[in-house]
């Protein structure tokens, strides 16, 4: 037991100093809209690229939706004029589907000076219904390095005793009805929020016999997460974003 | 691999799969139907690499079952059951894997002729239930009281006392198998990946394999080595992170926390080689996504850190009496059990079984004296926990072989490879791996037009669940959730 002490002891603390730090410049981000980049005329090249057609290009306009983008980083590659850049922020949590669609028409300004419901703790129920990424992630975002606990976060293993129900996985039709049923249990005022690429569109998995088209047709969700999985720090960001909100 | 075919009439199977597995190690990687028409088999000789393909045509929809005989695919026929609607007539047990109450009744996933009334009478799903004075059932799931998986478990006990275990699936059924399908061949990786993402580089790498070995395409040496050091490195996180796990539910929270951390550093140097913590979209069919070189000599003086630290930790971990007391004989699965059933990975090498895909079936870019495969001949879950100990200090020990290899490597961005729209016709392939899970594989049939006609994936907790169903008998409830973490199965793997 001594030795173990020592160990920790010896460690320190190792949580990370910096909140909603970039990623590394080798990491592989949600794409981003360079403005000043014209898009070359007739080239559809990261239309036909897109694993999940995020993509759309219409007038040498690109519409790029980040709710069905799962970073795969093609369409940054493959862009011939550099039109379609990385981004390396982690802030990239948002309260509107429309602000996941790039460009955006209206800047949707977030609502800093609106107190929240749950500014100071969160207690959040996680559902999954997908293939365990993002649920790693989450459990990641718990680990020393990032620590959600220190903003206030809790995970609750009951729905009575939880603020908002984090909804990672396409949700295919086997778990919708236990999903909603763990909604039905939660004391409001509640928030939904949709964590990763398949619980806001489905992903890779949507349009098939087994109705796994994310959340928006279920439930009203809260809070978008972008991203396949998000990294930890943009979960963070999701949840903070949550704890400036009122609930319903 | 391209397997041997073997054509062979329904009546011939039988005594012909059961003379197969007479031979030692030999077990079946995968049954399943392609079409709803024929039935097929795949056998894997580990000892002489050598695979076959029973193909056997059926005239009807039933067939008589052979899960009686040969109990390893009681699961396989369930799956086929729901997926083609293939009825195995005595069958031991008979219950859907998937397609359960929530879809409709008609629905056959796989199937060809859509409008065919199937009357699938399995559809609601039953429970065996436990009759006498005394018995009560517990239900867990499928929402879970921590951040996992749905699945759902029914304990019927007595007392204290597990006396029987059933498994309820099919919650995270979203028809991969199906939507893979109506993917171009480019994209189809993400598809795969996608099928448990824990596994995310295996499962990319078993689709490229299997694409590869139709196509004949060699890969370089380059991309070996960084594929391997992927696959090593998803290994060492997931194993870290099982490991820490075990000791969360034991009560151990400084070595879990310590284990946590240690996890993310490894997704740390994931994600330096790699550009994904969880090394997704990396691996693609003839290589790798090249991605900059990183400070390979940076990474091995990290991985060294990494292994002092682990063994500092997991030693006392595993000399603690509280820990041993906690593990030592329960959930055991006995040698026969596991030969009978063909359990994979972990769990097969603590019950004494030395298969390990990378040293039977591929050809790794590490010399065989780098890599040792561990076992245990307990079964327990001490065992199982051990097995995993050992081979994780091996991934690492593997990961800074890489790592110099790599070194040494000049870095060099290899063109980029355009897959054909359609491969050739009628050629059957599979991809085999060896995720930290165990036997992972990924089988693929392609029709006259040279589409894909038939995706299969199997995950290693399709074989393994079992054994977890088994072994919890007769241990305490309290027991329920170290068994279950020792085994540490996938649900998504399972459900597809």
């Amino acid at each position: 037991m001594l030795r173990l002490l020592n160990h920790i002891f010896k460690t320190g603390c190792k949580s990370q100093k910096e909140f909603f730090p970039n990623l590394p410049e080798y990491a592989q981000g949600l794409p981003c809209l360079n403005d000043s980049a014209q898009c070359k005329s007739g080239c559809d090249e990261c239309v036909s690229v897109c694993p999940t057609n995020a993509i759309e290009h219409t007038d040498s306009k690109i519409k790029l939706d980040l709710g069905a983008c799962i970073n795969c980083s093609l369409c940054i590659e493959t862009c011939p004029t550099g039109a379609i850049q990385k981004s390396l922020s982690t802030k990239t949590a948002c309260v509107k589907r429309e602000q996941l669609i790039l460009p955006e028409v209206s800047k949707i300004q977030e609502e800093p000076n609106q107190k929240g419901l749950f500014q100071k703790s969160l207690s959040v129920r996680v559902v999954s219904t997908g293939c365990s990424a993002c649920d790693l992630e989450i459990g990641a975002a718990f680990n020393p390095i990032f620590d959600a606990s220190r903003f206030g976060v809790n995970f609750v293993a009951s729905p009575r005793t939880a603020d908002a129900l984090l909804v990672t996985g396409p949700c295919p039709k086997g778990m919708q009805d236990a999903l909603l049923r763990t909604y039905e249990a939660m004391p409001g005022p509640k928030l939904v929020i949709a964590c990763g690429t398949c619980a806001i569109s489905g992903g890779v998995h949507k349009n098939g016999y087994a109705d796994a088209n994310g959340l928006e047709s279920l439930l009203k969700i809260d809070v978008y997460i972008p991203g396949c999985p998000p990294h930890p720090w943009s979960i963070i960001h999701g949840l903070s974003t949550a704890m400036k909100l009122k609930g319903s | 691999m391209i397997p041997h075919l073997v054509p062979l009439e329904f009546s011939r199977v039988q005594s012909y799969v059961k003379g197969f597995l007479e031979k030692e190690m030999t077990r079946i990687g995968l049954m399943t139907s392609i079409s709803g028409n024929e039935i097929v088999l795949l056998l894997l000789d580990p000892v002489s690499s050598r695979s076959e393909l029973v193909w056997t045509v059926l005239n009807d929809k039933n067939y008589s079952s052979l899960a009686g005989q040969i109990p390893q695919l009681h699961w396989f026929e369930r799956s086929i059951k729901d997926m083609f609607d293939l009825t195995p007539l005595n069958h031991p047990r008979l219950r859907s894997n998937f397609i359960q109450n929530a879809f409709d009744s008609n629905l056959i996933p796989l199937s060809n002729d859509n409008e065919k009334d199937s009357g699938n009478s399995q559809r609601n799903f039953r429970f065996m239930k436990v009759f006498g004075e005394g018995i009560y059932e517990v239900p867990v799931g499928p929402v879970h009281a921590g951040i996992i998986e749905p699945g759902h478990f029914r304990l019927s006990c007595f007392g204290e006392y597990i006396q029987n275990l059933e498994l309820r699936f099919g919650f995270l059924h979203r028809g991969l198998e199906k939507n893979i399908l109506r993917m171009p061949l480019q994209k189809m990786c993400f598809a795969a990946e996608a099928a448990s993402s824990d596994t995310a580089c295996a499962n990319a790498l078993a689709h490229a394999m299997a694409i590869e070995s139709i196509l004949q395409i060699e890969v370089s040496k380059q991309d070996a080595l960084c594929r391997n050091a992927a696959l090593e490195l998803e290994r060492a996180a997931m194993h870290i992170n099982d490991i820490g796990g075990m000791a969360l539910d034991l009560g151990c929270l400084s070595v879990a926390t310590t284990l946590s951390r240690l996890r993310g550093t490894v997704l740390g140097l994931a994600e330096q080689l790699t550009g994904s913590r969880l090394i997704r979209g990396y691996i693609k069919v003839g290589g790798v996504y090249f991605r900059p070189k990183p400070n390979f000599r940076e990474l091995k003086k990290t991985i060294e850190d990494i292994e002092q630290e682990f063994t500092c930790i997991v030693n006392w971990f595993l000399e603690n009496a509280q820990v041993l007391e906690r593990l030592s004989q329960v959930g055991k699965v006995s040698h026969n059990l596991a030969v009978d059933f063909g359990f994979v990975g972990v769990v097969a090498r603590a019950s004494g079984i030395d298969y390990d895909v990378r040293k039977n079936f591929t050809t790794p870019s590490f010399p065989s004296d780098v890599h040792k495969v561990a076992h245990e001949k307990d079964g327990d879950c001490l065992a199982r926990t051990r097995v995993r100990t050992y081979e994780l200090v091996n991934s690492l020990e593997i990961l800074r072989f890489l790592f110099s290899e790599l070194n040494e490597v000049n870095f060099e961005c290899n063109q980029k490879s355009f897959l054909p729209d359609k491969l050739p016709t009628n050629s059957i392939a599979f991809g085999i791996v060896e995720s930290f899970r165990g036997e992972l594989i990924h089988f693929i049939k392609t029709d006259d037009e040279g589409k894909i006609e038939r995706y299969a994936i199997k995950d290693p907790s399709f074989n393994n669940w079992t054994g977890m169903a088994i072994c919890a008998r007769g241990n305490l409830l309290a027991d329920f959730p170290v068994c279950n973490k020792s085994f540490a199965l996938s649900y998504s793997g399972h459900d597809l």
